[in-house]
């Protein structure tokens, strides 16, 4: 039971049909009348494995994929193949009731503080839905009132906030808000979508040390997704670098931010601004940017904009392999390391 | 007549008093605000949100619009002041001698007309150039922003380019007149890491090559110091501290800038915690007295509460409004 991982994802897979209705699938040219099905390919094979109290980040760039995977494995998406075990339950095909009880075990904190709180209802109602939700009879529900008070306690709120609405908050307040509620029904994972970037940067300082602070206080495990290295550096045990819909490297955070292997990851930590005068990290400078989703490159789906790429990047799919120290790279470079002259 | 230019900034914008007028009260937003930009510097201006920062920037090219209104102040563009000046004088003066770059493209340029057409605006407004002579200089302008076939992408329309290409194309549009100073609101915040540097290193090479000024707006301290030669930082509508951007990152005066680098995680050391700047920002229509950082300073004493700090001179050619700055490398 100890070993079973919190959140266990195996080639997870999301795709969306974008096609419309049938005039929009419809498609008239120089090579005949024909029925087209475009498929945005959001999430092309992602494993990946969380203890409890760990804390694992996904980073990329927008349209990654790290904010549908996130998505899926809450569960607000249903996958198109592969499994989601929380705890060792595979809840990938899993419908509304049964999804229920496992709601209890993981729940969600978003990025917009704003558009995430229901600004008719108070935070003690806002608060306390998950837990109704997880609590029928009369009985349960008697201990409500006195949790969301401690909870609210928890986050850095005090009572009295309790009956206020969330325009009457800040952002960093908000924030908290979304985090009391999250853990109104003592989960196991939080999956976090970016739930510092819409904050300021001294209020983002005190939600990541709130975070941290509840991750050791009751041994929480997180799915944390952002684009931020500096903030992901900050957080994470370990990192997961997504592009394309691909993991291309998954690594504990030192050795990912000592010893990236994968140009992209590279590439992102060189373009980084930092506030340190020298730098000591090469500069892999991109050129171009993401191709479309709807038409993903064929071979390796780096191959576009890398510096390195070389004809079997176009014919082949490079594939996740261990280089050491738990680090796994997707890309041709590792076989031939000749071919890297950075 | 070199020599003049040199001592007289381009830009001198001098106790700068922006409010608005609304039914909840007057808002403060831009409250005394003084700074300079010299020929060819780029000048950063920081702070979070509320801080004022980007009405400056509004209050520069004349763009407050009721409740709004600059209270007091003089905005000195080589020595002319633009508070002062009519309507007139600046439609003159945007585009021509200040441009703007504002953070979200998609916004800023206009949906209905292809780029080739706004572009064409600027020129037709800004110079004396004939038809052809103006095709041909925003086909060089777009090639030099870094964006290839540029006669055929003059024809196309801003939702045909993706995020980072249409924030070239602003640049374009901002650079197209030679502006002398470029006002970029937040220009990078709304794309990816990799976009944002290519972004930066081409507004640094544009500026370099027409040698002209920029006031860089952001939250993003690691931007400003790249970007920046000086640094202003703004809280609750006071500048709070001004210096060069070295000596400022390294070895800030006020606690507030010492709490903002703080927070920021750095990814060459580890830390267990972040240190914090306690609490939020006040509401700007409820300032508290004296110093407006006040509540959240960690030394914060009687006097802080009973006078407002005024910028007075520190180490390292700094200037702070605090009642008890940072020594050069002291912690609060």
């Amino acid at each position: 039971m100890t070993d079973t991982p919190m959140l266990d994802v195996r080639d997870l897979q999301m795709h969306f049909s974008i096609g419309g209705g049938f005039l929009d699938r419809l498609k008239v040219d120089g090579k005949g009348v024909r029925l087209e099905n475009p498929i945005v390919h959001a999430v092309n094979g992602v494993s990946l494995q969380i203890k409890r109290g760990e804390i694992m980040a996904l980073v990329g760039e927008s349209g990654c994929g790290k904010s549908t995977v996130a998505k899926t494995i809450a569960r607000i998406y249903k996958p198109t193949a592969g499994e989601v075990r929380i705890e060792g339950q595979d809840v990938a095909g899993f419908g509304f009731t049964e999804m229920l009880p496992v709601r209890a075990k993981m729940q969600m904190i978003f990025q917009d503080p704003y558009a995430s709180l229901n600004p008719r209802q108070r935070v003690r109602d806002i608060v306390a839905e998950p837990l109704l939700e997880q609590t029928k009879t009369t009985r349960d529900r008697a201990g409500v009132p006195e949790r969301i008070e401690q909870l609210l306690a928890r986050v850095g709120l005090n009572a009295e906030h309790a009956g206020r609405y969330p325009h009457q908050f800040s952002g960093g307040q908000r924030q908290r808000i979304g985090i009391a509620r999250a853990l109104s029904v003592t989960p196991g994972l939080i999956i976090a979508d970016e739930p510092v970037s819409a904050l300021d940067v001294s209020i983002q300082a005190q939600i990541l040390n709130l975070m941290k602070d509840l991750r050791d206080e009751f041994g929480l495990a997180y799915l944390f997704i952002s684009h931020d290295l500096s903030v992901v550096h900050h957080i994470a045990d370990k990192v997961g670098v997504m592009y394309l819909g691909f993991m291309v490297e998954n690594a504990p955070r030192d050795v990912l931010f000592a010893r990236p292997r994968h140009p992209y990851t590279r590439a992102l930590l060189s373009a980084a601004p930092s506030i340190k005068a020298k730098r000591d990290t090469e500069e892999i400078v991109l050129s171009g940017e993401v191709p479309s989703a709807l038409d993903l490159p064929s071979g390796c789906c780096f191959r576009t904009r890398c510096p390195f790429a070389w004809d079997r990047c176009a014919t082949e799919r490079p594939v996740l392999q261990e280089t050491g120290a738990a680090q796994t790279v997707a890309c041709h470079l590792i076989d031939e390391p000749e071919r890297d002259t950075a | 007549m070199r020599d003049a230019a040199a001592l007289s900034p381009l830009l001198d914008v001098r106790d700068l008093r922006t409010y608005f007028h609304t039914f909840a009260g007057t808002v403060r937003a831009v409250n005394g605000v003084s700074f300079e930009v010299g020929y060819g510097e780029v000048m950063g201006l920081v702070g979070e949100s509320g801080g004022g920062k980007s009405v400056v920037g509004f209050s520069i090219l004349g763009l407050i619009d009721s409740p709004g209104k600059i209270e007091g102040g003089k905005i000195l563009l080589e020595g002319q002041d633009l508070v002062e000046a009519g309507e007139e004088r600046l439609r003159t003066v945007r585009g021509r001698e200040i441009s703007m770059v504002f953070q979200d493209p998609m916004t800023s340029l206009n949906p209905l007309h292809t780029v080739g057409q706004q572009m064409d605006e600027v020129l037709r407004l800004h110079s004396d150039l004939g038809t052809d002579a103006r095709h041909k200089a925003c086909v060089d302008m777009l090639e030099s922003v870094g964006i290839s076939r540029a006669a055929e992408r003059l024809k196309a329309y801003p939702h045909q380019f993706s995020g980072g290409m249409r924030q070239r194309v602003v640049i374009a549009i901002a650079m197209l007149a030679s502006p002398k100073l470029i006002i970029a609101d937040e220009p990078t915040t709304a794309l990816d890491v990799t976009i944002q540097s290519q972004i930066l290193k081409l507004m640094r090479t544009q500026i370099a090559d027409k040698g002209a000024s920029m006031i860089l707006i952001t939250h993003d301290l690691a931007v400003v110091s790249e970007m920046a030669d000086h640094i202003t930082v703004l809280y609750c509508g006071n500048v709070v501290e001004r210096g060069r951007t070295r000596d400022l990152i390294e070895n800030p005066a006020h606690p507030y800038t010492r709490g903002l680098i703080d927070s920021i995680p750095d990814t060459t050391e580890r830390l267990d915690r972040l240190s914090q700047i306690p609490g939020s920002v006040p509401d700007i229509r409820n300032l508290p007295t004296g110093c407006n950082f006040r509540d959240r300073c960690p030394r914060a004493q009687a006097l802080c509460a009973k006078d407002e700090p005024v910028l007075t001179p520190q180490h390292d050619g700094l200037l702070a409004a605090c009642h008890f700055p940072l020594k050069a490398g002291e912690r609060p």
